[in-house]
């Protein structure tokens, strides 16, 4: 969604102006369909009427003489330029003609004498320049004459400036409705999301330091709710995750605190007067192992820190089970049998794993469980395939772990006993890189301690073959 | 064997031309990129040492020059150890790199295995002193007397007795007697050191298995 971000308000503002002056137009449309149907049936009518009066004068002689001799009155009579009046006989020159229009008149068949006349009788053209012109054909009887034809007509240009004027006041009222309804919309929507601003304006004025504070539900519309619940959701996780990542980094400059201050006071109290080589040498030693206690930790850090899943998976194996228990009883056969403990390592099946990853995870279980194991006892390294994967045990017996303490193993720094007794040997980040590296691999991993045996246990998904 | 260190830093150029010197190695030092690039194309060098971060001509820039005209083999430092500096280094045609802080030791290993030339011939008798390694029949006996030792520890006193007179650390033992490649917190190298020598060295007057203080340990007839 790459696209410029719109206006909700602008935009259900013109959806209302749409909706507004369809909506108008639409009545519009059919208000002006009815007037014109009327207008026309009117205009009909009038015709009808003047044909049929027609019909009765024209059975006097005296007319047909007075129309001879005077047709102005009959020109007058007819008021207007839009009508068109003509009688006469058929096939000879007409008696009368009224058009001062000059408009070409269309051929009619005369409605029969015995016919009354009707406005179905009415006959329509499309006129000049689109006017509509409405014409009636009749024969009359006028006695002495035999029968006439009448042709009476109208050019409906008055009917049409009348409906055209109806048609742009629709259009207009319908332009101003949707003006009106899109204002009305953009003030009522601005008004409507004046809360989203509010809560925006909350949100902007959180940061680092005032982490704990959370976006106020009240008096927020019924549908922002679950924002708000997101929101501050959100801002639980992030307050947690960040004391966790403060924490971390006052434990490492803690961590970091022994061995700098073993360099620096055993480096500035040789230095206080000439020493014999051999001090030097072992002082130099003795820094070797801090610095390399140091260049351990940083490892481990930056293990921790760079947890990039993508390329740690990309080098997965399918490492035998068998093998890597055996290797492992291998590389701590030495260890173990210093600590007068027994390495009993057995298992089968498959592990998918990144084997370089698996190797540390089990080495740093492996060598707690040594580290904390009561002597003459066994240490059992184990795994028991299953249809989803293949578990790991790494279990010794020792001092039970209280249960308060087994959900902060994992934890980096956190040790069971506060004393820096052993430090030497471990700084609090093995067991958390246990927990990193079976995040990587989307596995799982526990432990248990009951009645003298602490178990810790992985569990690796075995290979999910796909696109095959 | 002749090698060009490029390092900017001053105390890393110091400490790496005296402690290969004192090697007993030839070595030539650049302090920039640019002097460096100059003396590789000028001189013929076994192996080159090559720090990645530098100021005016950065290791890559030296590196993409370089092997236009020579394929020395080059062993890059560096500060950084993501993946995608790794493989920017390999792509360009670096040989080996080593992250900072390494051991020494270490890097001496790599550079011994850079120049090496052709794959060396796996010796079926090994003999230092009075010992004999018999490598195909994993039998090892000391003026006469037969010593019984478990896989890891043949493995262990096989790779001493193919790396003599060589300081090797701790973690290329562990690499490359039990396959751990990282840094293990545990002291298990010196625990099974310890034990070998048990079996090894105790019982006779000429010790083989020295401790390197602070670096890790050498297998020599001399002490």
């Amino acid at each position: 969604m790459s696209r410029r971000a719109h206006s909700l308000t602008l935009r259900l503002a013109l959806l209302f102006a749409l909706l507004a002056f369809a909506s108008v137009i639409t009545l519009g449309v059919c208000l002006y369909r009815e007037l014109e149907r009327e207008l026309i049936r009117r205009d009909d009518a009038a015709l009808v009427t003047r044909v049929d009066q027609l019909r009765t004068f024209l059975n006097d002689s005296n007319t047909l003489d007075l129309i001879k001799s005077k047709p102005a009155l009959f020109q007058n009579m007819l008021g207007n330029r839009e009508s068109v009046l003509m009688i006469g006989t058929a096939g000879k020159k007409p008696l009368l003609v009224v058009n001062p229009g000059n408009l070409d008149l269309p051929n009619l068949a005369p409605v029969t004498m015995d016919h009354p006349l009707v406005l179905a009788d009415v006959q329509h053209f499309s006129g000049v320049d689109g006017v509509p012109f409405a014409a009636l054909a009749a024969t009359i009887d006028s006695g002495d004459l035999g029968s006439l034809q009448v042709v009476a007509g109208r050019l409906m240009t008055e009917r049409t400036s009348v409906l055209a004027n109806y048609r742009l006041r629709v259009y207009f009222l319908a332009g101003v409705a949707a003006l009106l309804l899109a204002l009305c919309g953009y003030l009522l929507l601005y008004r409507g999301l004046l809360p989203l601003r509010h809560l925006a304006k909350h949100a902007h004025g959180i940061g680092v330091g005032n982490l704990t504070e959370r976006l106020d539900s009240q008096g927020a519309p019924l549908e922002v709710l679950p924002m708000i619940d997101a929101f501050n959701g959100v801002l639980d996780r992030l307050a947690k995750g960040f004391v966790q990542l403060g924490q971390v980094s006052t434990d490492m400059a803690h961590e970091l605190r022994t061995p700098i201050n073993n360099l620096l006071g055993e480096t500035q109290v040789a230095l206080q007067q000439s020493r014999s080589v051999e001090a030097y040498q072992q002082l130099l030693a003795s820094n070797v192992e801090e610095l390399e206690r140091l260049a351990r930790m940083l490892d481990n850090m930056l293990f921790l820190a760079r947890t990039d899943p993508a390329s740690a998976l990309r080098q997965r194996q399918e490492l035998d089970a068998a093998d890597e228990m055996e290797r492992m009883a291998d590389y701590f056969e030495g260890l173990a049998a210093d600590a007068g403990i027994s390495i009993n390592a057995h298992g089968s099946g498959v592990i998918w794993a990144e084997p370089m990853l698996l190797r540390r995870a089990l080495a740093n279980l492996c060598s707690n469980a040594i580290k904390y194991g009561a002597p003459d006892s066994e240490l059992v390294v184990s795994a028991t395939p299953s249809s989803e994967g293949i578990s790991l045990r790494v279990s010794n017996h020792g001092a039970t772990i209280a249960p308060e303490h087994l959900p902060k193993l994992f934890d980096r720094f956190y040790r069971v006993d506060e004393s820096r007794e052993r430090s030497a040997q471990s700084n609090g980040l093995g067991l958390s890189i246990v927990a990193t590296i079976m995040q990587l691999h989307s596995g799982r991993y526990g432990v248990t301690s009951e009645n003298g045996v602490t178990c810790f246990e992985l569990f690796f998904p075995g290979r999910v073959l796909e696109g095959r | 064997m002749n090698i060009l260190v490029v390092e900017d830093e001053p105390k890393a150029g110091n400490y790496l031309l005296n402690g290969l010197q004192e090697l007993g190695y030839s070595v030539s030092l650049a302090r920039n990129g640019v002097d460096g690039l100059h003396l590789a194309l000028e001189t013929s060098f076994d192996v080159i040492v090559l720090d990645v971060m530098m100021p005016k001509m950065d290791g890559w820039e030296v590196l993409r020059r370089l092997r236009k005209e020579a394929d020395t083999p080059v062993l890059f430092l560096s500060a950084r150890d993501d993946i995608a500096d790794r493989i920017k280094g390999l792509e360009l045609g670096a040989d080996d790199y080593l992250i900072k802080p390494f051991s020494f030791a270490e890097l001496v290993a790599r550079l011994r295995t850079l120049t090496r030339r052709g794959p060396s011939r796996e010796e079926e008798q090994l003999q230092v002193a009075d010992l004999q390694i018999d490598v195909l029949k994993r039998r090892v006996t000391r003026a006469g007397v037969r010593i019984t030792l478990t896989n890891k520890e043949f493995a262990l006193l096989h790779l001493f007795a193919t790396h003599q007179d060589q300081v090797l650390s701790r973690s290329l033992i562990a690499s490359r007697v039990w396959d751990m490649n990282f840094d293990s917190d545990t002291n298990v190298v010196d625990v099974a050191v310890r034990r070998l020598r048990l079996k090894v060295d105790d019982p006779f007057q000429l010790k083989l298995i020295h401790s390197v203080r602070g670096i890790g340990y050498r297998f020599d007839t001399q002490p």
